[in-house]
């Protein structure tokens, strides 16, 4: 994949050149279309830092960083994990149900949701892994395709079984605060959801530098061939990675349902569409785990840049997505621009 | 009449001067031997003058002309051919479709099926390199596929071509077939560039010798007026005293018993019925013309290729173990391929030391890397196999071959498991190193290692085996000792046997 044989050095320069280009292209864009390329990358750069946005901006990495993470975990060990979005609706309908109907006391409800989530979006993936195994299905279809079925799953619950008919919309009722992710802790500006995720990715970032599971998964992803020949029971690793890498989904969906949305609203978890941004970031991260939480922290502002300027300037948010995928195919077409020989 | 001439290359890679100003040049019809140690620079300078890699100072000549390549496509359209040490070739295409890739002849819009495979006829009839059109590639011997890969060359016009390493590969029949298809093609006024580490061979076939030395030329030679102990000295600067193993028998309990191994492929049986022990102390050495089962009767003793029979390890039986079992019952393994099984070539030299005992505590403990032990095991084998890198944290793909190849028989010698399987222990390696390993083999036998060797280098199983083992047709079909273990008897049994006497 992209992430060859590049040492720090020369990966933090191709980012940085990636990021560079895409921002000249996406200057071109803009002017285009009449605008001033100056103002508007001003406008995302306030909206994204100022105010209110910073807050906004921290909120939105983390799903973003989860996802992000997510998906450099198995990109890491050698899996492509496309199916992302249905292991964060498994792991937030595993959230929802449990703070919802388990008749135990509020702060162990939200514990337990959240242990439900890791576990059924880790289970979901393992099933993706387990298709590849057993059946030859490699994972990135697998994994894609139960995404539809998770979709329409938990559609069709809370359109029926689930639904809260006081309100008009396909979505479970509220989750009792006592169950919920506190918004702040000690009145400080951080929520319980970013102290977890903060948790989780240094966790991640540690067992990648010194774990031995973590050298075992890095050195799999390079060559697994090799890492068989040198003992790495390949399919119990597979099964390992898949299953972390969709709990740290269903995580994400936990973390969405019990701190922000209270409820499990049909489409809600995938609107922002952290999925596929966390699989942009980890794939211009090249799969290291500490640059994936920093391009996906700068997705995140990006992002809320973008939102910021579309109601200063009246141009569209998206193309903030145009510019993340102009990064991307920046640092695809690096190789062929710069030949180093 | 100069041909190629190339004048004070230089080529540094970050830290590493891998070429210094080298100077080359080669005659019409002449085939020029380039050696020196592993990681003198000479790849590097072929790939410069192939124009895979851009030289920092220096030019290139053809013909009186400069050149200056941006993409082998220059090198190509100026006549220079490459023969790579790894094929770059379809696996799964035919002959004819490798060969007119990218100058496919055409009838309209279509690929003219016809037209290609009268074209490789031709072209194969004119350099005397007969080669069957259909035939897929991955049914091809090494020797054929090399065939291919030289008519690949001369189909685009080449008048200099490049060999780098070509005979590691072949069997003795094979290279004899390389080598009169080189003398031919000198003979019409080719020049031939040989990189090689095979002393013989040089005598045997070249003209002239370049002999480089940490990334500069030091000596050029003239084959007729040289002799094996002067290219020696050119290359390592020193005298290098072949290793002559005292042989050893040894009757201690078998470390490696198979028993009625055999392994089918389809309707074939590649390892037939084959039974033998090693044991502690001895080096066993398995002999075979290549395409005789080696290969697989290794893969089924490591688990990597189904089969019946019994295999074990000091009396514990192995047979339904995974790889990895295998060898943490107490096997060390050196692939034959080190860039697809035994290195992971964008990790560091370290972490590819360490692979596979990164568990032992001397590499972690609980689940952590004791890095800085992990990087001074490193530097410490660096040092002791004399690997040239610059440092222990460099890619080990960025080392040369001949490095890259220690830095394994490093690893798995200091694993320290009873029994050892190695496979082609010194392709590509230089010949000081190749002493280097030698003696290293012996020293781990001495200390009471089983050690079983294949090899498709006749001279180095008679220097290092205690006892040879002849594979033909799937089974072992003779076992010689003593005095038997000579140069002839072993090729004729290599060449069937018995009928032979
Ligand atoms: N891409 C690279 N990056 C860094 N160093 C390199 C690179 N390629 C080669 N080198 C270094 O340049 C030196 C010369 O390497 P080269 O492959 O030319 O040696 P060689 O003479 O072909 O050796 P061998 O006989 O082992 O194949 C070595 O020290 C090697 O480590
Ligand atoms: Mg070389």
């Amino acid at each position: 994949m992209i992430a060859g044989a590049l040492d720090t050095k020369s990966r933090l320069a191709a980012i940085l050149f990636s990021i560079a280009a895409a921002v000249v292209l996406g200057g071109l864009v803009v002017g285009l279309t009449g605008a001033n390329p100056v103002s508007v990358y001003l406008e995302i750069a306030k909206g994204a830092v100022l105010g209110r946005g910073l807050d906004e901006t921290l909120a939105r990495s983390v799903p973003l960083v989860g996802m992000a993470l997510a998906a450099a975990i198995a990109l890491r060990a050698g899996l492509v994990n496309l199916g992302g979005d249905g292991q964060m609706l498994i792991g937030g309908l595993a959230a929802a149900l449990v703070a919802l109907y388990l008749p135990v006391p509020g702060a162990a409800r939200a514990v337990l949701a959240l242990a439900a989530a890791i576990c059924a979006g880790g289970l979901y993936a393992w099933l993706a892994a387990i298709l590849q195994l057993n059946l030859g299905i490699p994972f990135l279809i697998a994994s894609l395709l139960f995404s539809y079925i998770a979709r329409g799953l938990t559609s069709y619950l809370v359109r029926y079984p689930l639904r809260d008919p006081a309100t008009g919309m396909p979505e479970t009722y509220r989750v009792a605060s006592g169950a919920r992710l506190p918004a702040h802790i000690f009145d400080l500006p951080v929520s319980m959801a970013m102290v977890i995720m903060v948790v989780v990715a240094v966790v991640v970032v540690v067992n990648d530098r010194s774990g031995v599971n973590g050298f075992e998964w890095r050195m799999t992803g390079l060559n697994a061939r090799f890492a068989q020949y040198s003992g790495v029971d390949l399919s119990r690793q597979t099964q390992r990675v898949a299953f972390l890498s969709g709990a740290m989904a269903g995580l994400v969906g936990a973390l969405l349902i019990l701190g922000q949305q209270y409820r499990f609203t049909d489409g809600a978890l995938l609107a922002p569409g952290y999925t596929w941004s966390g699989l942009m970031a980890a794939v211009l991260a090249m799969a290291s785990p500490i640059a994936t939480i920093v391009t996906s922290v700068f997705f995140a502002a990006l992002q809320v840049g973008g939102f910021s300027m579309e109601r200063a300037l009246g141009l569209p948010a998206v193309l903030t997505w145009v510019l993340q995928a102009l990064i991307i195919l920046c640092l695809a077409a690096r190789p062929i621009l710069f030949r180093k020989r | 009449m100069t041909l190629l001439e190339m004048k004070g290359i230089t080529k540094r890679f970050d830290g590493v001067i891998a070429n210094d100003g080298i100077s080359l040049s080669v005659n019409r019809g002449e085939i020029h031997a380039l050696m020196g140690e592993n990681g003198a620079g000479k790849s590097t300078l072929m790939n410069i003058l192939y124009g895979l890699l851009k030289p920092d100072a220096g030019e290139i000549l053809v013909d009186g002309k400069a050149m200056d390549f941006t993409s082998p496509l220059g090198a190509i359209a100026a006549g220079i051919g490459m023969v790579h040490q790894t094929f770059r070739q379809f696996p799964n295409l035919t002959v004819w479709e490798n060969l007119v890739f990218q100058n496919e002849p055409r009838q309209g819009p279509f690929v003219s099926a016809d037209a290609a495979r009268d074209f490789v006829r031709r072209l194969g009839s004119r350099h005397g390199l007969e080669i069957d059109p259909d035939s897929l590639v991955r049914d091809l011997a090494v020797g054929i596929r090399q065939r291919l890969e030289i008519l690949k060359a001369l189909s685009r016009e080449a008048r200099i071509l490049i060999l780098d390493e070509p005979t590691a590969v072949l069997t003795p029949q094979e290279r004899d077939g390389l080598f009169s298809a080189m003398r031919e093609l000198a003979g019409k006024g080719m020049a031939l560039i040989l990189v090689t580490h095979k002393i013989p061979e040089v005598i045997a076939i070249t003209d002239k010798i370049t002999v480089m030395r940490d990334g500069r030329v030091s000596g050029t030679l003239v084959t007729r007026g040289t002799n094996e102990a002067e290219i020696i000295r050119a290359m390592v600067g020193r005298n290098v005293p072949p290793t002559v193993a005292s042989r050893v028998t040894s009757d201690a309990r078998p470390m490696l018993s198979v028993k009625d191994l055999s392994v089918r492929k389809g309707a074939v049986t590649v390892v037939d019925d084959v039974s033998f022990d090693v044991r502690p102390g001895e080096i066993v050495g398995i002999a075979g013309v290549s395409g005789n089962g080696q290969p697989q009767l290794i893969s089924a003793v490591m688990g990597l290729e189904p089969a019946t029979g019994v295999v074990s390890i000091d009396g514990q039986d192995i047979s339904r173990l995974p790889i990895a079992r295998r060898r943490s019952a107490g096997i060390s393994y050196v692939p034959e391929d080190r860039h697809l099984t035994g290195t992971a070539p964008a990790a560091s030299i370290a972490e590819n030391i360490v692979f596979g005992t990164h568990r032992n505590a001397a590499a972690s403990s609980k689940g952590f890397l004791r890095k800085d032990a992990i990087r001074a095991q490193a530097r410490k084998l660096i040092e002791r196999f004399r690997v040239k890198a610059a440092s222990e944290q460099l890619p080990i793909g960025s080392l040369s071959g001949g490095n890259m190849q220690k830095v394994v028989i490093a690893r798995e010698v200091e694993h320290g498991s009873p029994l050892i399987i190695v496979e082609e222990p010194t392709r590509g390696v230089d010949v000081g190193a190749i002493e280097f390993i030698h003696q290293t083999l012996i020293a781990e036998r001495d200390k009471g290692r089983a050690i079983l060797v294949v090899s498709s280098d006749l001279t180095e199983l008679l220097a290092l085996s205690d006892r040879i083992l002849v594979m033909f047709e799937g089974r072992i079909n003779a076992s010689l000792t003593g005095s038997d273990m000579n140069e002839d008897t072993v090729g004729r049994w290599m060449m069937g046997g018995a009928e032979n006497r």
